[in-house]
């Protein structure tokens, strides 16, 4: 449902948003040195780190939920493929806020065919 | 869609033809200005799209650079880096996102700019502000919570300050890339809704209401043919009985249309 | 008599340093590095490393091979290797080799300090500290979940008690930056163990405190380099200059007063090594100070081999192996990355 989870776009929330990071190791410690990282009292955070030989796929649709379902997240970055993992969970999020950008890991490389918001574009560029 | 046969049901009547009137008048100025919407917008949403495909592959293109700063940083310091700054999450994020809105033809576009927040300064140890303390004064986190912007104190420093950098860079464009993507996706409900109203309008509403303002059209006429037929029969009747016509209908009936019966 | 006399050296510790030698045989030379920068791909790094000392320590991993593996198992092997050589140590080179293992055990407890302080649960972190640094007292330390409470544990328990009692009030825990406890500690046990080789006199004593001496003024420069533009003050940074080294106490007068890095530059003037390091990076823009000090790092503790009956050598071949480990981490993630541009950024050995 598109409206699930849409923020009130033309008011912008005092306090700023935040950046969530769902990657591996390295990935989430390279952004938290960029300073996206935000603890919250004991638990929550606005990361998660994946080890895809041991997280197990639904704690990762999990916390991508978590992320997309916070009025105070408003762009979420993703490694590619991870996110390839939870395809599904990611093609029913359609809310334009907030954004789901998939992002290369170190091992494995931008593939653009994969990416679901440039088959979109690509679609697009096209048909028309 | 039954286009030739669907029209409103309406009571025949002047008032109501005035009404349906006014109706389809605005329904054709309200489709041509929803036409207008959705070509200002698809001529956005055009720009977009290449800009999308170009801003991605710089995205790719950074982040490998990214990477290899954290390698290199990794090098110099330790493998424990990326468990240190795990550690040393702040309470408060010193890199955030604000959302201004942009309006194009009546949509509510986000913009996202990237924004230092409190917390621990994220310039760190190659020329920021020292303003490390003021944001997070919240008791205890204040002193360990700037612990980020000083790892690599004694070793490593440089290259943790160059790796910074470098995903600094990157998030400055993936915040482009955010508010880009963003863009698309509410640029292409917008113009899918407005497609769809310019088409129902055209293909649906507009008809109908023609239909509807033929239809009373015809039933007046029809109406006044009725009439004139009562009228006639009514006078026929009169002239029979009196030799004149005194009856009131009549003379509304001449003077309304002229016709001597 | 002391302890590094020839006499009777090999009576408790020769033992230990034969197998030592024969570690140091082991560390990968020039030709094995060009082996493995010409891998494609890990699984070419895992085939080659096999052909080394390091033999099949890779064999259980499951392929796809990732850099963090490599690391952790490389690390591994040394701490298996560092390990043998403790239990089988007597006095003194036991006491010796548990100096060696004081810096991870600091870098540990500030680990579990700054977790605490932020209130996470640091049972969790107990994984990922320095398999070196860890002692018997640390799971402990897990119960306590306030700075107060890991504070007490600290000082009661650990073997850095005495330089937590010296330098880092429980105030201090939460109030100072977390990187000014851990170089005030580094700083604390440079001078302790400073004291404590001198006090063995000998070869050992030379070749340490040039080794210490080394370390702490890198330290010193280092520190004075990456303080310039954060809040760290002038006063804050020369307490925390090691009292030990070539630059005390001129040059750490100087490195105080800088304010950029010419000034540094002018500091370290007088002190030709680290003027000659100073202007290899300087020189070389693919260069970092850091590659500099690494490369002098591995030569000094090349040279401590060509001594005999003397505890240096052990101190030398932690530093080699860790520079190994780091070699080839880097090289596996340059190959990994596909990013071969700067796979030759490493110090080889022999």
């Amino acid at each position: 449902m598109a409206s699930a989870g849409k923020k009130n776009l033309s008011k912008s929330r005092p306090g700023g948003y935040l950046i969530a990071v769902i990657g591996d190791a390295d990935t989430v410690a390279g952004f938290l040195m960029a300073g996206v990282g935000e603890r919250d009292g004991k638990k929550d955070v606005n990361y998660f780190e994946v080890d895809l030989k041991d997280t197990p796929v639904p704690a990762i649709e999990d916390a991508f939920k978590r992320f997309t379902e916070r009025e105070d997240i408003a762009i979420v970055l993703i490694n590619q493929y991870i996110a390839n993992e939870i395809r599904p969970v990611l093609a029913k999020f359609s809310a334009p806020v907030p954004a789901v950008l998939e992002i290369p890991s170190k091992e494995h490389p931008y593939d653009a065919s994969k990416d679901s918001i440039l088959q979109r574009v690509r679609n697009m560029l096209g048909t028309s | 869609m039954s286009g030739a046969g669907a029209r409103v049901a309406v009571v025949p009547s002047r008032m109501t033809l005035q009404q349906i009137k006014g109706r389809l008048a605005g329904a054709k100025k309200g489709h041509s200005m929803l036409q207008k919407k959705a070509d200002a917008l698809t001529v956005r949403f055009r720009s977009i799209l290449k800009d999308i495909l170009e801003k991605k592959e710089g995205a790719g293109e950074q982040s490998k650079d990214a990477m290899l700063a954290l390698a290199m940083a990794k090098y110099a310091f330790g493998e424990e880096l990326t468990v240190v700054m795990g550690e040393s999450v702040d309470e408060e994020a010193s890199c955030k996102v604000k959302m201004t809105p942009d309006n194009i033809a009546g949509v509510t576009l986000p913009v996202f700019s990237r924004y230092e927040g409190g917390g621990g300064a994220a310039g760190g140890l190659d020329g920021s502000k020292g303003g490390g303390a003021k944001g997070g004064a919240k008791g205890g986190a204040a002193g360990a919570g700037t612990g980020r912007s000083l790892a690599g104190l004694s070793k490593g420093g440089q290259q943790i300050s160059e790796c910074r950098e470098t995903f600094s860079t990157t998030l400055e464009l993936l915040v482009a890339l955010a508010s880009l993507q963003t863009s698309f996706i509410i640029l292409d409900e917008a113009i899918k809704l407005t497609n769809r109203r310019v088409n129902a309008l055209e293909n649906v509403v507009v008809p109908k209401l023609d239909n509807t303002v033929k239809y009373i059209i015809s039933e007046l006429d029809e109406m006044e043919r009725e009439e004139f037929f009562r009228l006639k029969l009514v006078c026929q009747g009169c002239h029979r009985e009196n030799g004149a016509c005194c009856c009131v209908l009549y003379w509304i009936r001449f003077a309304r249309t002229g016709v001597v019966v | 008599m002391a302890p590094g006399s020839m006499l009777t050296f090999n009576v408790d510790d020769g033992y230990l340093e034969a197998i030592l030698r024969g570690y140091r045989s082991g560390i990968l030379t020039t030709t094995d590095y060009i082996n493995l920068t010409q891998c494609e791909n890990l699984e070419d790094v895992r085939m080659h490393l096999t052909g080394t000392d390091y033999g099949t320590f890779l064999q259980n991993e499951p392929a796809p091979l990732s850099t963090a593996t490599i690391s952790e198992q490389c690390t591994k092997k040394l701490v298996d290797e560092f390990r043998f050589l403790r239990t089988q140590a007597v006095e003194p080179l036991s006491k010796f080799l548990d100096y060696l293992t004081y810096p991870y055990m600091i870098d540990n407890l500030v680990l579990l300090i700054t977790g605490t302080v932020h209130g996470r649960d640091i049972s969790e972190l107990i994984d990922k500290c320095h398999p070196l640094g860890l002692f018997d007292s640390m799971a402990s330390l897990c119960i306590a979940s306030t700075p107060e409470e890991l504070y007490r544990e600290i000082i009661v328990d650990t073997p850095l008690a005495p330089y937590f009692v010296e330098c880092v009030s429980l105030d201090d825990l939460t109030d100072v930056n977390i990187e000014i406890i851990r170089n005030s500690l580094y700083k604390a046990y440079f001078s302790d163990f400073n004291a404590f080789c001198n006090r063995m006199g000998g070869e050992t004593a030379e070749l340490m405190s040039q080794a210490l001496a080394f370390e702490a003024d890198r330290r010193a420069i280092n520190i004075t380099l990456n303080s310039f533009g954060t809040e760290l003050s002038r006063e804050e940074r020369s307490k925390l200059y090691p009292s030990i080294g070539l630059l005390v106490p001129e040059g750490t007068m100087r490195l105080q007063r800088a304010d950029d890095s010419t000034a540094v530059g002018a500091a370290i003037e007088p002190y030709s090594v680290y003027r000659r390091l100073f202007q290899s990076a300087a020189d070389n823009p693919e260069k970092s100070l850091e590659d500099a000090f690494f490369e002098n790092e591995v030569a000094l503790c090349k040279e401590m081999f060509e001594h005999q009956f003397n505890y240096a050598i052990f101190y030398a071949w932690l530093r080699l192996k860790e520079q190994e480990v780091r070699n080839v981490v880097w090289i596996s993630e340059c190959i990994s990355q596909k990013q071969k541009r700067r796979i030759n950024n490493f110090v080889p050995i022999f």
